[in-house]
């Protein structure tokens, strides 16, 4: 009898469980369903009726998109695709160099490999605070303000966590299947590109992910650097529409917030398995 | 790529010119001006004429050749990005150095325009900013004027007459009274006063030269930045914004994150003032053709004799550390944009009035009021705000007190308004002088 | 075994030749990129300078700037406590979430890539939803989120439960799904309620977790800047009697951006000395927790 009180006990309580966490998640999904009816409302009924939905006289239709694309006397499509590169290239940087660079230190451990390893990790805890001021002072003298050669700075300032993480599984693969191509005859270069590089998969999903979501995100870094009247992300062009050109239109903004997270939420639900692994991963060891 | 392109492009566009074969003196002029290898970069601030700036820049590539590149700072954050731009590689040749503290920052780094080309052009030297050792280190490349805006149709509709509003009494009285009858009129008095960055600059920045303008005149006139204010007129001030925020489309609580759009209230007649300036002319004239402006009436003795605010902050300077190219093909820039015909009548659409022998004339209504305020007699407002010793953070200051103020218009709350109006201005003044 | 055969020794000779390829452009982009900077940021910090070409040594004068700064002290001060009751919030919630889906309910899988998702929209985006949200409940009393700092700072922590409860959540349920299963069981037979369960056998059992998060935590804290700035920008300010201000919810970082890049042009070197300041607080941070996870190592 005990027995089977509790597990009916059991059974109510999971369904306790499972009611108040499909609340949560009604409650979770409340912002972005906002975001969703403001930007199809006029500019005025946003700040006065933020919660209701778009219909009558407050119904803007798609003009809010139309009107998001030229706002701020600057074109979306533009951001968007400053976005887009810079975010490819500079993850795409970043897995390329450090890996191989992580691969180096970890085979040979020279003491200069060390020191590199030790600023690495050292920069990790460095705050972007510390450097904003003289790093964008240096991109620019070396002309690195544009979505094109960005990614430098990217690769520079986000070695540490990648040279990590990379190190960290390098020492894990036994050194035996690098010497077997060794004495095959495989020159370091095609020993890294043939065989390793093959078996750094699994870690480079993770800092990928984790280097995508950083900077297709990051605000300051290219505000700073970025020719900011020629280039905008989308953060920046976002953070402006606010501050500058007369009359803030919200329901405008709100269009525009939409359809930059819109991508993002396509790439979560797509690859989901793969960000939540890195990102648990990559904070696991960062 | 970008770039390769552009330069193509303007390759192209002077062999077309070349090609053309017998040309007007003026046009060889700029042909010359090709050939010298200079560039204009120029550091504008003014978000509202970046379109035109854009239009006049491609104009003059297009004629000449040389390339012209206007950047335009988002509002309120000009000052920072001068500092940023100006420590690059290819920092500004032209610069805007419109205040007094503008002019302690910068000197350093702009060319004395005594006696240039562009100086020979002007017709006044009311607008040109000095620094303490009589360098003409910016000089005015057009005035404006603000004030309040009206729509004397709607005035008439509720009742009353521009003629009736000749003080800070009767405007009051103007106000309140269709304030009262909003709801029965269909229309308010005041547009929305929000403070949002957006629109805050037009209470900070302009209505608070009121306050600023008086104590400047009792002074007998500021040359530098005082270092301190005694706030004798904040109760003006006080007057003028209670009028505002209380007899307006929108509760004064509801300003702080803005939100409302006040020049599309004024356009739709939704109210009869609005608070603004002269650029906003075209904006507004479409709707309202016969929008005129009056002065700031805020209960000073012998203001039935006032005038509109005039002056600029849009004061060229030349980047003195740029190359001598540079440098001329700025000049040359400049000149042309006083002369040249077609310029000058796009930059006086859109700036007011360039005070340069031979550039277009206005049509600007509000100026035009201006200009009839002056012939009847009554003083200039001129731009004491100016001074500001920090723009930025001063005025940051001033819109969050004037939230908690809307919020609750204590007598407590209008005290922190005083502080950060005056005592913040010392203390600004101490940090920039200190 | 840690002595490596010849053939290993012969194997790294080559690849040492091609050190330039491996190592080259990382280092370049890294002395771009962080080391130059970050020697420069330290030196400029004793320095008086508008541009950095006019850099004029001036000793720790910086330094006692900054620190008899009230506007730093207030954001510190704010930073700590804000860090302080988010780390409690977010690491209790994204706890008892990770524990409700690891009972194995149905849907588990949803509310995880539900709960999960803010964690990817941007800092920026984030602030301007939120001060959306917010603005259409507070404007119906009569203010805004910017009229009061506690309305800012509980602004603030919504702001980061909703978008780091997962992202701790997911590191937890990696946590709980370690825990052995025999202990529970042998937890249950030992006639051990779930309390008594919960506080014995698990929360030891993640307590690697639970300092990761912890850490995680403090450090998202202090280093909080966008969300920071698009939500309320520092707004309300206090007037203080002599006309100065403080920016009453403006954090750390925040605070740091705004001495470079709003107030005087003269206060660049004293920004940059409290951006040292700050760099030494967060890396004492991170110090803290590599000591904190070794001795723990240790003891198990």
């Amino acid at each position: 009898m005990n027995n089977k009180s509790t597990l009916s006990a059991e059974r109510r309580n999971k369904t306790i469980l499972s009611v108040v966490l499909t609340v949560i998640c009604v409650i979770y999904v409340l912002p972005v369903l906002t975001v969703v009816l403001n930007s199809f409302k006029l500019n005025t009924y946003v700040k006065t009726d933020t919660f209701a939905l778009p219909k009558g006289e407050m119904w803007a239709g798609f003009d809010n998109f139309i009107k998001g694309m030229t706002f701020g006397n600057y074109p979306f499509w533009k951001s968007v695709v400053y976005s887009v590169v810079i975010t490819l290239l500079s993850t795409a940087l970043i897995l390329l160099f450090t890996s191989m660079a992580a691969w180096y230190i970890a085979r040979v451990n020279s003491i200069a490999c060390k020191a590199i390893y030790f600023l690495c990790v050292f920069s990790m805890v460095v705050p972007f605070q510390m450097v904003m001021f003289t790093l964008s002072k240096t991109a620019d003298a070396l002309r690195l303000n544009t979505p094109w050669t960005i990614p430098i700075v990217y690769l520079g300032f986000g070695a540490g966590l990648a040279i990590f993480m990379f190190v960290g599984f390098v020492k894990s693969i036994p050194l035996e299947i690098e010497e077997a191509a060794a004495i095959d005859g495989c020159g370091p270069l095609r020993t890294y590109f043939s065989v390793v590089f093959p078996m750094l998969k699994p870690t480079m999903i993770s800092v990928g992910i984790l280097e995508i979501m950083w900077v297709w995100n990051d605000y300051l870094l290219p505000v700073l650097v970025l020719d900011i009247n020629e280039y905008r992300t989308i953060p920046i062009h976002i953070q402006y529409l606010k501050g500058s050109y007369g009359t803030v239109d919200l329901g405008a903004t709100m269009a525009l917030i939409l359809l930059s997270i819109i991508p993002v939420i396509v790439f979560y639900l797509s690859c989901q398995k793969h960000i939540i692994k890195g990102v648990a991963s990559g904070a696991v060891k960062g | 790529m970008k770039k390769i392109l552009a330069l193509i492009l303007c390759l192209a566009m002077v062999f077309a010119l070349a090609a053309c074969g017998e040309k007007p003196a003026a046009e060889t002029k700029g042909e010359e001006n090709g050939a010298a290898a200079g560039s204009v970069y120029w550091l504008n601030f003014k978000p509202e004429s970046d379109e035109v700036l854009q239009k006049v820049a491609e104009l003059y590539t297009s004629k000449t050749g040389v390339p012209v590149k206007v950047v335009t700072a988002a509002s309120g954050t000009y000052s920072q990005t001068l500092t940023s731009e100006m420590d690059k590689s290819s920092a500004p040749t032209l610069f805007v150095v419109g205040t007094q503290a503008g002019v302690k920052d910068w000197a350093d780094y702009a060319l004395d325009l005594t006696g240039t080309p562009i100086a020979q052009e002007l017709n006044t030297d009311a607008y040109n900013l000095y620094d303490e050792n009589g360098k003409l280190v910016s000089i005015g490349y057009c005035y404006e004027c603000y004030g309040i805006i009206v729509n004397p149709d709607l005035l008439e509709k509720a009742g009353h007459s521009l003629d009736e509003i000749k003080n800070f009494e009767t405007l009051k009285a103007v106000a309140e009274d269709i304030h009262a009858r909003a709801e029965e009129l269909g229309f308010d008095a005041f547009s929305s006063s929000d403070m949002d960055p957006s629109s805050s600059w037009r209470f900070t920045g302009h209505m608070a030269n009121l306050e600023y303008f008086y104590e400047e005149r009792d002074a007998g006139g500021w040359t530098e930045c005082p270092a301190t204010l005694t706030g004798a007129y904040m109760d003006n001030f006080k007057n003028l914004y209670d009028l505002c925020i209380n007899n307006s489309l929108t509760d004064p609580k509801d300003l702080a994150t803005g939100g409302h759009d006040a020049e599309n209230e004024f356009k739709t007649g939704k109210a009869v003032f609005f608070v603004n300036g002269s650029w906003e002319y075209g904006a507004v004239s479409e709707a309202v053709p016969n929008a005129t402006m009056i002065p700031y009436y805020c209960g000073v003795e012998g203001e039935e004799k006032a005038g509109l605010n005039c002056g600029t902050e849009n004061c060229w300077a030349i980047n003195g550390k740029a190359s001598e190219a540079d440098q001329k093909a700025t000049m040359d820039f400049l000149v042309w944009c006083v002369t040249d015909p077609e310029a000058s009548r796009m930059l006086v659409d859109s700036f007011g009035v360039m005070p340069y022998t031979h550039a277009a004339e206005s049509t600007n209504g509000f100026l035009a009021a201006a200009n009839e305020y002056s012939n009847n007699g009554c003083y200039v407002m001129d731009w004491a705000t100016n001074y500001q010793p920090n723009v930025d953070d001063y005025r940051a200051a001033l819109v969050s007190a004037l939230n908690a103020y809307n919020a609750d218009q204590s007598a407590e709350n209008w005290a922190t308004v005083v502080t950060a109006f005056v005592d913040g201005w010392a203390t600004q003044y101490q940090n920039a002088n200190g | 075994m840690n002595k490596q055969s010849p053939l290993r020794r012969f194997w790294k000779t080559p690849l040492r030749r091609w050190a330039w390829l491996f190592l080259g452009p990382v280092t370049a982009a890294f002395a771009i990129g962080f080391v130059w900077p970050f020697l420069q940021g330290i030196w400029l910090s004793f320095c008086k300078f508008k541009l950095i070409k006019d850099a004029k040594f001036v000793g720790f004068s910086n330094y006692a700037k900054a620190l008899t700064d009230p506007s730093f002290m207030h954001s510190f001060w704010y930073t700590a406590l804000f860090a302080l009751v988010s780390l409690v919030l977010i690491n209790v919630l994204a706890f008892a979430v990770a524990l409700a889906l690891t009972q194995g309910i149905r849907g588990s899988n949803l509310f995880r890539t539900v709960f999960f998702m803010p964690n990817l929209i941007g800092g920026i985006v984030l602030g301007y939803i939120w001060s959306m949200i917010f603005d259409g409940i507070l404007s119906r009393y009569g203010t805004s989120i910017l009229m009061e700092t506690k309305y800012g700072f509980w602004g603030l922590i919504i702001l980061m439960c909703w978008q780091q409860i997962g992202y701790m959540m997911i590191i937890y349920i990696a946590g709980l799904q370690a825990v052995p299963g025999d202990m529970l069981e042998a937890a249950k037979i030992d006639g051990a309620n779930k309390w008594q369960t919960l506080f014995r056998v698990t929360i030891p059992n993640v307590m690697p977790s639970i300092t990761i998060c912890t850490f995680l935590g403090l450090t998202n804290g202090f280093k909080l800047f966008d969300q920071n700035l698009a939500l309320t920008a520092g707004q309300p300010f206090l007037i203080q009697a002599d006309g100065s201000s403080i920016k009453t919810t403006e954090m750390l970082a925040l605070n740091i951006y705004n001495t470079f890049y709003t107030s005087n042009s003269a206060s660049q070197g004293t920004a940059q000395a409290k951006a040292v300041l700050f760099f030494i607080l967060v890396a004492g941070l991170g110090l803290a927790q590599l000591a904190f996870t070794r001795k723990r190592e240790v003891q198990q």
